[in-house]
This record gives structure tokens, sequence and C-alpha cells, in this order.
């Protein structure tokens, strides 16, 4: 079993400082499932990863990465 | 807290004290064994299975009447603490079906009242299981 790691952190620094409730309101999340992804405690679907790359207009692989065990 | 869990809590709590509630009304109508003949033991009986979940559904109602928004995540903490509901509820089963046989093996059968107690221990625990399987449900989901 591999792990799933993200950015999305770096990605708000790197886009404005946006805030979780921000970056949420985007994604058609709740702030509490961004806090989770932050901390890699919620992998989301494939659905939701395609929506934070969307929210900051960056391809899939550059939010998400899989390293496998 | 996500607001779900908000919400879970709070039916915990609303649950909890009107189980307390309904066991302290039912200890003070005295021996199970008078249920066939007092009709007013009866009579609270029913009223406890029909006031109960509606004083639920209404004070639920009364303290988070606002919508709240869900995402993928609460969806499957939902569906999580469904399967707890199910095996709590199933236990429940499992302890009056052996706690009955135990004390009634080899007669006739139960006292009738025991029918109104199964559904009445069910609706509480699923109730209270559904809540805690949501409260404790957002632990690591991968």
């Amino acid at each position: 079993v591999g792990r799933v790691g993200n950015r999305i952190r770096r990605l708000r620094f790197d886009n404005g400082e946006i805030t979780q409730e921000e970056l949420a309101k985007r994604a058609g999340c709740t702030r509490q499932t961004i806090i989770a992804l932050e901390q890699e405690r919620y992998v989301p679907s494939i659905e939701l990863a395609f929506r934070i790359a969307g929210a900051f207009g960056v391809p899939l692989e550059e939010v998400f990465q899989y390293e496998a065990d | 807290m996500t607001l779900l869990q908000k919400r879970a809590l709070y039916s915990f709590i609303i649950g909890l004290v009107l189980t307390v509630g309904v066991v302290i009304a039912m200890l003070s109508q005295g021996d199970i064994a008078n249920f066939d003949s007092d009709s007013g033991q009866r009579f609270l009986l029913y009223l406890v299975m029909v006031g109960v979940p509606l004083t639920y559904l209404i004070l639920m109602n009364l303290t988070l009447r606002k919508p709240t928004q869900m995402d993928e995540r609460d969806r499957r903490v939902i569906e999580r603490s469904s399967r707890v509901q199910w095996l709590a509820v199933v236990f429940t089963l499992v302890a009056w079906t052996i706690g009955l046989t135990e004390a009634y093996h080899g007669q006739d059968g139960v006292p009738v009242a025991f029918l109104n107690l199964i559904f009445a221990s069910v609706l509480v625990v699923s109730g209270l299981a559904g809540s805690l399987g949501i409260l404790f449900g957002y632990g690591r989901m991968d």
C-alpha cells in the first residue's frame, strides 16, 4: 500500500495565501476536509482531487503525488 | 469539529437524556409482570414509543435548523456510522435473545412486554450508535 501526499498548503501559500475557507468554496467541499487533506488524514476521491487542482489552475499531479512503498 | 459532528453530538446528548428519562419512568412503574394487568403501564410505554422519537425530532429541528453543508468526506463518515448502527442493533438483539432464552427457557413463552422493550431498546441503541459512529468516524480515512 502506498501513500498519497499533497502540496495543498504550499499551493495556497503560492497563490496569495488563499484561505482554507476560500479553497473549500472553490473546490466545493468543507473547510474541515481541506484541513484533513493538508494534514494528510484524508485521501480525496478522484473528482475532488481534480476540483482542487482546478481551483489552483494546475494539473492534478502538481497537487497530489503517489508514493509506492 | 465538523457541522455533522456537532449535529451528532447534540443528537447523542438529547438521545441520552431522553433514554435516561424513559428508564427512570419505566422503573418507577414497578414490576414488568404487571404489564398485562396494568393498562396504565402499557399506556405509558406506548406514549414513550411515540413521544420519544417525536420529541427527538422536534428538539433536533429546533437546535439545528440551518442546512448542513456536506461533502464527500461527511458522506463517507455517514456510511461508516450506518455500519456501526447495524452492528449495535445486531448485538442488542443477540443480547435480548440470549437473555430471554436463559430466563424463560422451558416455559410457554416470554411476557409480551418484552416485545415493546426490545423495540424501544433497538430504537435507542440505533440512534446512539449512529451518533457515536459519526463522532468517532472522522479518524484517518485513506
